[in-house]
């Protein structure tokens, strides 16, 4: 595993599922849309690949988290399967965001200390 | 694979086939020529076939798509060893079958309401505490009643009328009929199909005589005329308007009245001083009123009635409401329930068969459990993919079942005894396929629940490691197996046992001399209207006019008549004071059952004189009136052996109204006969001589002693009457013989059950035997080569594998005998001349079934001496 961090940032364990419920919360997108939103709002750094995609789109939607439906695009005339926020992943969104909010603090406590000593 | 999964597939190709093409169509845009960033969209997206199984992964299975999967292997399973499936298949479907039919009885008796409305508010009305009548009330107690109708919706009288002469549209015949009175019909909340009930003025003495007919009777007899209500008929000689039709599948609520095809008018008087009880009072309840009130309220009356018929009415008697489905539930008796509870314990021992099957099979399965254990099934899940198993063989057993059943309902239907009310009914309805459908799915769980819990907790590094050691079954697993056996022994023993005892009874039965020659009888009635009929002697000159012509016939060698025949069921009691002889009889009321005869009745049926005179053609209307006692009456009053020449004075305690003009001069004494049933002692009976019958007789049953086989003659007796009364009709043609075995229908039908049902577990039960023991000899296969080739001898092998089986036989026998002593209770009423604790069968039967699994044993016995020890030390 540890060789494996290079320059990309490896995801942690259920961060992917934050990262999908946060893209969906400005509405409903498709899985290509959903990766797109991820790189830029990442400015590249975060690059989710398809294989992991998928499994979690549709494992979240096992848990009833996210919705799909196949849906005409806006800007072309085609359906695309459209996922979006239930009531359920919007809740589970809140959770996770604190928790995320509460770790990424704790790191940052850890880390500032020993630039400081 | 599901439509569901379809679709989700196709969902998913599609998905990622959009995402690549939109990837294209973004390096399209950035510039770069078609094909090229198609390539590119073809690299950044990795993998479509890992893409799409780790997706997969993420659907999991919905718990309908693992059933599907569950039922899929089990079919498969099935398939694959259809010998197991067929033998657990045959062993359930019968014992399924078996419960299904027994149940269509219970359903049709004890579970469906009785089919009329409302019936939870019929109720029969009679007394307790009574020394005579039992359920049957007289016209005073009714008027009594009738005056607190108020507590009832409404009140009516039902009289056995026997059989009725029809005259007209056809041949004369006989037909079963009952008077009812005004009430009943609205009582049972049955109104006719056709026509209407009876009308007030039709129900007030001497109004115009108004009939019902059945269905049955209309269709047969009148063609289903629709205009047959407003026409008249002739019954008993006399013109009886028909005012309606009741309709089709109707059945009278009463007992004896089921089969009736007519019903008259009882036309109820004011008031009545016969004080002789002949009717049925049922009622209606009114809403809210309770048995208690009404009960209370009708008992008022019977104390004034005590004070006006001493003798008829006790002191301490009251009013009780029985339930009319408890009613005739009460002479359905307790058989089907028995039954039931036996074809049960059939279906528990061919459950443990199954589960021993299964779980002889699993030890072949260990391995592949263990290999799906090891690959993450849950044991949750094991256990449930095996019950699938077991619960798709019980389904097609069920299926199989009521196949079984429906096949084997019209038999058993035969065989139900008359007590058992509305047989029409019994029928595979909805009530009855529910039955059998949880049946068979609580059959599953049982038989299989046992293996797949056993097989599932299996230590995995043991199975697998064992798998190639081989030979060793878990003792505990043994264990079970032989636990299993002995229920299955210990139940078949007791069916064995109830069987035996009821099989000695009914051959007990069949033993009993019942102090008459049924053999060569031919029995038939004739009942002489009273219009043409009116007076005695004109009836009996009748009756013995026709004697004579019938004793011509070739082939006939003594012609009799008499009241009723011999086991005729619930004749009536007379009470009877002694004149003279001891003060002690004074004021006293004798009990005792009569029968009219003419001089011939005891030489045709055999019956000894035992001392005194026989009666004569003399003994008429007119000369000194005597009678004839049996021996138990002899004895009972006359302990001291002088009965005859004493007097007795018939009805004299039941009050004036009911007393004979003189009293009877007893003179002679004959043997005792079993007059009620063939199981109950000989009651104490009066012969009275026709000539001098009170109350003028126009009903009697003759009984012709043949040369050969009596039916045989019926054509020509009709041939005599046809010659001397064209409109008179013969009823009930019988052989004594047939009316002998008739009486024993409730015996048998428990008997021949009850029997079938323990050959069935026997024979399970030593299937079961054998499989256990033939099994262990295989597993055994390598210790049995060791011993042999210790020096065992092939006599010591042989007792070690049959001693193994003796002993489970053994245990489940002391099991079986232990349950056998409180459950064989339950048939008490049903035996006769045999105790259920008899020891004689519980020993006898015990040995019979420890024979019947030592021969179970012997074969797997035998195959375990020829085991070569080298063949057995190489294997594996």
């Amino acid at each position: 595993m540890k060789e494996k961090y290079k320059d990309r940032i490896e995801l942690l364990q259920g961060t992917l599922d934050l990262m999908i419920l946060q893209a969906l919360r400005g509405g409903p997108q498709h899985g290509f849309g959903i990766s797109t939103l991820i790189r830029t709002r990442s400015q590249e750094a975060l690059q989710v690949p398809t294989g992991s995609l998928y499994p979690a789109l549709h494992r979240l939607e096992t848990r009833k988290w996210i919705s799909s439906s196949w849906e005409m695009a806006k800007d072309r005339n085609r359906e695309f399967k459209f996922y979006s926020l239930t009531s359920a992943g919007r809740k589970q969104l809140t959770r996770e965001e604190s928790k995320w909010k509460q770790l990424a603090r704790a790191i940052a406590r850890m880390m500032r200390p020993a630039e400081e000593a | 694979m599901s439509d569901r999964r379809e679709k989700k597939e196709n969902d998913l190709n599609r998905e990622l086939r959009d995402h690549l093409d939109l990837e294209t169509e973004k390096q399209v845009n950035a510039g770069l020529p078609e094909k090229e960033a198609r390539d590119a969209a073809r690299r950044d997206f990795g993998n479509e076939t890992t893409v799409k199984e780790s997706t997969r992964e993420a659907w999991g299975w919905s718990s309908l798509e693992r059933f599907a999967q569950d039922l899929r292997y089990g079919l498969r399973m099935i398939r694959r060893n259809p010998g197991f499936a067929a033998v657990a298949v045959l062993t359930l479907a019968l014992g399924i079958g078996a419960n299904t039919a027994i149940f269509s009885i219970v359903n049709s008796v004890f579970l469906r309401p009785l089919p009329y409305p409302e019936s939870n508010r019929m109720f029969l009305v009679g007394r307790t505490g009574n020394r005579i009548g039992g359920i049957s009330v007289s016209l005073p107690i009714f008027l009594a009643w009738k005056e607190k109708q108020r507590l009832f919706d409404s009140l009516g009288l039902a009289v056995y009328e026997g059989n009725v002469t029809l005259n007209g549209n056809g041949d004369p015949e006989q037909v079963p009929a009952y008077a009812i009175s005004q009430e009943i019909l609205p009582v049972i909340k049955i109104q006719p199909a056709l026509g209407r009930n009876f009308q007030s003025e039709e129900a007030r003495p001497g109004g115009p005589k108004a009939a019902i007919l059945s269905d049955t009777l209309w269709r047969r007899k009148y063609g289903s005329d629709p205009n047959i209500v407003g026409q008249t008929i002739t019954i008993n000689a006399a013109q009886w308007l028909v005012v309606g039709v009741m309709p089709a599948l109707f059945e009278f609520p009463i007992p004896f009245g089921r089969d009736s095809q007519v019903w008259l008018v009882f036309q109820t008087p004011a008031s009545n001083q016969n004080p002789s009880n002949f009717a049925l009072c049922i009622g209606r309840l009114g809403p809210g009123i309770t048995t208690a009130q009404a009960a209370a309220v009708l008992s008022e009356p019977l104390t004034g009635l005590h004070d006006q018929y001493p003798n008829m009415i006790g002191a301490n008697e009251r009013a009780h409401l029985i339930l009319m489905r408890d009613f005739l539930n009460r002479r359905a008796g307790t058989a089907p329930l028995l039954l039931f509870g036996a074809v049960g314990f059939v279906l528990l021992i061919g459950c443990a068969n199954v589960a021993n099957l299964l779980l002889a099979r699993s030890t072949s399965r260990q391995r592949e459990i263990a290999v799906r254990a090891a690959l993450g099934a849950s044991r949750w899940r094991l256990i449930r993919q095996m019950l699938t198993e077991s619960v798709l063989l019980a389904m097609m057993s069920g299926l199989a079942g009521v196949l079984v059943c429906v096949a084997s309902l019209k038999f058993i239907i035969a065989l139900v005894p008359a007590s058992i009310p509305h047989t029409g009914a019994i029928q595979v309805d909805a009530n009855v396929l529910g039955f059998a459908l949880l049946l068979s799915l609580l059959t599953g769980v049982i038989f299989g629940l046992v293996p797949a819990v056993e097989t599932s907790g299996v230590q995995l590094r043991t199975r697998l490691k064992e798998g190639t050691a081989g030979g060793g079954s878990g003792r505990g697993r043994g264990y079970l197996r032989s636990s299993l056996v002995v229920a299955e022994v210990a139940l078949s023993l007791v069916l064995v046992i109830g069987a035996s005892l009821l099989f000695q009874s009914l051959f007990g039965l069949l033993r009993v001399n019942p102090g008459f020659d049924s053999h060569n009888v031919l029995t038939f009635g004739v009942s002489l209207p009273s219009k043409q009929f009116d007076t005695g002697s004109k009836a009996i000159a009748f009756l013995d006019n026709f004697s004579t012509n019938l004793a011509s016939l070739p082939g006939v060698k003594r012609v009799s008549y008499a009241s009723m025949t011999p086991l005729f069921a619930g004749a009536p009691d007379i009470l009877y004071s002694v004149e003279g002889g001891d003060p002690s009889f004074q004021g006293k009321a004798f009990d005792a059952g009569f029968r009219f005869i003419n001089p011939d009745y005891f030489q045709t049926l055999g019956i000894p004189l035992v001392s005194g005179r026989a009666i004569t053609s003399a003994d008429a209307s007119g000369t000194e009136p005597v009678v004839l006692v049996n021996e138990t009456m002899a004895r009972a009053v006359w302990p001291k052996g002088n009965a005859i020449g004493q007097h007795i004075w018939i009805g004299k305690p039941m009050g004036p109204a009911s007393t004979e003009p003189a009293p009877r001069r007893i003179v002679g004494i004959v043997g005792d006969i079993n007059e009620a049933s063939l199981a109950t002692p000989p009651e104490e009976t009066m012969y009275i001589p026709y000539g001098q019958a009170f109350g003028g007789r126009n009903d009697a049953v003759f009984m012709i002693r043949t040369a050969q086989e009596p039916l045989g003659l019926t054509p020509a007796v009709r041939e005599v009457l046809r010659g001397i009364a064209p409109t008179l009709p013969l009823s009930t043609v019988k052989s004594l013989d047939d009316i002998v075995a008739e009486s024993l229908t409730d015996q048998r039908f428990m008997t021949i059950l009850l029997t079938l049902f323990g050959a069935m577990a026997l024979l399970i039960a030593t299937v079961g035997v054998y499989g256990v023991i033939s099994y262990s000899v295989a597993q055994r296969t390598h210790e049995i080569g060791i011993r042999v080739a210790l020096g065992a001898s092939r006599g010591r092998i042989l007792n070690m594998v049959l001693g193994q089986g003796l002993l489970l036989a053994a245990v489940g026998s002391a099991v079986g005998l232990v349950a056998s002593y409180w459950l064989t209770k339950l048939l008490s009423d049903q035996l006769y001349g045999v105790r259920a604790t008899d020891p004689k069968t519980l020993i006898g039967v015990t040995i019979v079934l420890l024979a019947v699994a030592m021969m179970a044993c012997w074969i797997p016995a035998r195959r375990a001496t020829r085991v070569d020890p080298i063949v057995a030390l190489r294997y594996e």
